[in-house]
């Protein structure tokens, strides 16, 4: 069998008295499109942020293709794309453009390369006519282009997206979801975190569901339906908090 | 080798394309100390240790615009990238967290040493001072700014607010240049209370009497003891922002 994509062990995040992340354990095979759900406060993005280092584990290890996230950082890093809830960017002084190449640069693309790769994303994401622009002139829309490509700027074979389309008005969740379906078929493990669950369950081949910074239902949105003999994935949800609050 | 450049290139290009804020002030004010002191009091002030007094303090206003620009800009930069969260584009790329602090250091390098540069320009145009051991003068400058981009790249990770970064600057670093030898020497206020004390034990005094007799000329002994000091000062510097990045200090949950 192969090494899961993302291997999650026993990873604990405490904050002084506040457990953001308890005893999580999950794996996420390659090639998955995967959602992680719960509430604010649930420990989502806690949870990607350990996959890239960001957070510090308490306890507990996280494996990305059988490396240690800590440990080997650096080749971690390699293959993971993250694109974050904020739409958090380079622009006090770089342009559209820049942003892209420079990412690259920092991932050790030769200037060339990383100009053409730049491009080919801008063309690709409806942001090449902005290419000269900072980005205080983009709207809302054209941020959340810029995050994803920058996410995949290096080609990255896992891509993390944390709430991806918050915010986002219909069509371009459309869009949106209609790129990440791509990527997926291109054969990039995708990890997303999400409030909306009709995005889950459209999107996601399966999906966990946290609270309070446990895992408390994990499978494919139809298993969770199912199992809970509800409709949707949104009752599904609604009951499991629910009876986790009571 | 691609990340680490990319990252300096970055850290460089920040300040060229805001050089109104960045290069113009420090030099315009040390080019106006240069025409007060230089070429409008100058024949009143007469010479110190045989040289006109403009060119005993030129060496001093030099290595203060080194010392300021050099701190100014990893401490902004990096309090900056914090700020505003692009920190995490560079700590989720394949570099190392010393790569990146080395990087960021570096660039406050590449500006104290290009505002050196024009101070100096400017210094030569209007007073026609030379530097008596360039080798040496241009060694020193080097380590006083790596020593000093050190310490920025400490204050902007330590600070929780730009006012953090402006105070180190107002309180700290000024006071300590000030009274450090730019513009008098030791001897020179002997016995004159409070300000003695002050220079004799202010370290920053035997940094700038070592740079001074590197580019006036003078005992090797002063510029080897200024710059065992500054060494001294950058290892420590350099040496605490590499174990601050490296534990992820204020950059990791």
């Amino acid at each position: 069998m192969r090494t899961p994509a993302i291997s999650i062990e026993h990873l604990q995040k405490a904050y002084g008295a506040l457990v953001a992340v308890d005893d999580l354990s999950l794996e996420i095979q390659r090639g998955e499109f995967f959602g992680l759900l719960g509430p604010n406060g649930a420990g989502k993005t806690t949870t990607i942020n350990a996959i890239v280092g960001l957070v510090k584990p308490t306890s507990g290890r996280i494996l990305v293709n059988g490396l240690d996230a800590v440990r080997d950082y650096r080749r971690v890093h390699r293959v993971v794309g993250i694109a974050y809830q904020e739409l958090i960017l380079d622009g006090s002084f770089l342009t559209v453009r820049e942003i892209l190449t420079y990412q690259a640069g920092y991932f050790g693309i030769p200037a060339r390369r990383a100009r053409a790769k730049a491009d080919e994303l801008l063309e690709r994401f409806g942001l090449w006519e902005k290419r000269s622009a900072k980005v205080q002139e983009l709207s809302g829309g054209q941020k959340r282009r810029l995050v994803l490509a920058k996410a995949l700027i290096h080609d990255p074979e896992i891509v993390i997206l944390d709430e991806p389309t918050a915010g986002a008005d219909v069509e371009m969740r459309l869009q949106l979801w209609e790129m990440l379906q791509e990527l997926n078929t291109q054969g990039k493990t995708i990890l997303l975190t999400t409030h909306y669950l009709e995005e889950a369950e459209r999107l996601c081949g399966r999906v966990a569901i946290l609270h309070r910074g446990r895992l408390v239902s994990l499978g494919t949105p139809e298993q969770l339906t199912r199992e809970r003999g509800q409709a949707h994935l949104e009752e599904v949800f609604l009951e499991l908090i629910r009876s986790e609050r009571a | 080798m691609t990340g680490f450049l990319t990252l300096l290139q970055r850290e460089i290009v920040r300040f060229l394309k805001d050089a109104i804020d960045t290069i113009a002030p420090p030099t315009i004010s040390v080019i106006l100390f240069l025409l007060i002191f230089g070429v409008a009091l100058g024949s009143r002030l007469g010479e110190v240790y045989g040289v006109p007094y403009i060119q005993f303090m030129m060496p001093g206003l030099l290595l203060l615009a080194i010392v300021r620009n050099a701190f100014l800009n990893p401490a902004y930069s990096l309090f900056q990238s914090r700020w505003y969260g692009n920190i995490a584009d560079f700590l989720v790329s394949p570099l190392s967290v010393e790569q990146i602090a080395l990087a960021i250091i570096l660039g406050g390098v590449a500006r104290g040493m290009l505002v050196g540069t024009l101070v100096l320009l400017a210094a030569w145009l209007l007073t026609g001072v030379s530097v008596a051991q360039p080798v040496w003068a241009l060694g020193y400058a080097f380590a006083v700014a790596v020593a000093f981009a050190g310490l920025g790249c400490i204050v902007g990770l330590w600070t929780r607010g730009w006012e953090g970064v402006g105070a180190i600057d107002t309180f700290v670093l000024d006071p300590l240049v000030m009274l450090g030898g730019v513009f008098y020497s030791v001897e020179m206020v002997r016995g004159v209370p409070i300000i003695e004390p002050l220079t004799a034990l202010n370290p920053f005094t035997y940094i700038t009497e070592g740079f001074r007799t590197a580019i006036l000329g003078g005992a090797e002994t002063h510029v080897l003891a200024g710059l065992g000091l500054t060494l001294a000062l950058g290892a420590i510097c350099v040496g605490a922002a590499l174990v601050l990045f490296r534990v992820g200090y204020h950059l990791k949950a």
